[in-house]
């Protein structure tokens, strides 16, 4: 449950933005998750829920962007989206690190997003 | 008539913060990395699942090497010390990490247990991970490479249903092989799972059993091993 101490970064990330900015209301937390991440929204969002109760964050919304996979490839320099490995076990394909043009390793320059990109808030 | 827009309370605003969720054990994790680097250690983050036999895989290497370098066993566990006496009876530094019912080792965590050790003439902690496929790949604590030990008693699927972790590591140890058989488990289709996600990954079977593999794995762990042989 590594989506609990995320969750309660990003409260208290915002609580720090709540007093530093004497902010009135937090409207909406935007994240950015990128693909290669093992971070499951929809429990994020319930941990969300339970450790904003009884906080100033306690009516905001949590919105959850995905950020796709990037691949880089250091052998033939094939730079995109990643091969996905179709019959694995998880509900949608798994982004891998095989390089679909020459089938070596290749590097994720994109998808290991896991951060606060905005916050809405009420003056 | 020229048009005034004029905030009214309760406006709603819109603040880009690009704040990482991950930074505060990343930026550890690179001070525990600059820090090892300066004693010349490598560490390495061995993970897996309960039951897959990282202590054991642990217990043998050490036996493999403390009389050639000087090696270090960090044991992560969320509540009991036994598996660190078993280490300590091998006569090198161990300390245990209590997580207390945490799922994961951090940065931080392994900071603290730097300071438990004299650095001076260790060349190589193994840290054991908490026995847990999921969570630790999102926590790097700054080791030079990450192992993951998967067994052949957790059946056919580990590979296909744990992705994320493999994707994040150097090094796969294929445990247990001696009951493969038994088990009616292919290692071999486990090692091309392990390199459908990642081509790179060195991909050692083992057996802490009947030894297989494990100098293989010493090797490829402590380098300077064979430059200290010869």
């Amino acid at each position: 449950m590594h989506e609990l101490s995320i969750a309660a970064t990003v409260v208290e990330d915002v609580l720090g933005f709540v007093e530093s900015r004497g902010v009135g209301r937090i409207v909406c937390v935007r994240l950015a998750i990128g693909e290669l991440t093992c971070v499951q929204p929809e429990q994020l969002k319930f941990c969300y829920e339970s450790v904003t109760r009884e906080t100033p964050l306690a009516d905001s919304e949590l919105e959850i962007e995905a950020v796709p996979a990037r691949v880089t490839c250091p052998h033939c320099g094939y730079k995109g989206p990643p091969k996905y490995w179709m019959d694995s076990l998880a509900d949608t394909p798994v982004p891998t690190l095989q390089c679909p043009g020459c089938g070596k390793s290749a590097d994720a320059d994109q998808g290991h997003e896991c951060a606060i990109k905005t916050i809405r808030y009420a003056a | 008539m020229t048009p005034v827009i004029e905030a009214v309370p309760e406006e709603i605003y819109d603040i880009e913060l690009e704040h990482s969720l991950l930074e505060a054990n990343a930026k550890i994790a690179r001070a525990n990395r600059t820090l090892l680097d300066e004693h010349g250690i490598t560490a390495v983050d061995v993970m897996g699942a309960i039951g897959s036999g990282k202590t054991t895989l642990i217990t043998r290497l050490v036996e493999r090497l403390k009389n050639w370098i000087g090696v270090a066993v960090f044991n992560g566990d969320a509540t009991v010390a036994n598996d660190t006496e078993l280490i300590a009876s091998q006569g090198v530094p161990v300390v245990q990490i209590a997580t207390v019912n945490g799922c994961h080792l951090d940065a931080n965590l392994v900071d603290k247990a730097l300071k438990k050790i004299d650095l001076k003439g260790i060349d190589l902690i193994l840290i054991e991970n908490i026995g847990n496929l999921i969570c630790p790949a999102e926590f790097p604590l700054g080791s030079r490479s990450r192992m993951v030990v998967v067994s052949v008693t957790e059946g056919p699927w580990m590979v296909k249903k744990h992705p994320h972790m493999f994707l994040g590591s150097d090094v796969v140890v294929i445990n247990k092989t001696d009951l493969a058989d038994a088990m009616g488990v292919d290692v071999e289709q486990l090692v091309r799972d392990v390199h459908t996600l990642k081509p790179s990954i060195h991909v050692v079977r083992a057996s802490c059993k009947t030894g297989e593999g494990l100098d293989e794995i010493a090797a490829l762990l402590a380098p300077q091993k064979a430059s200290r042989d010869a």
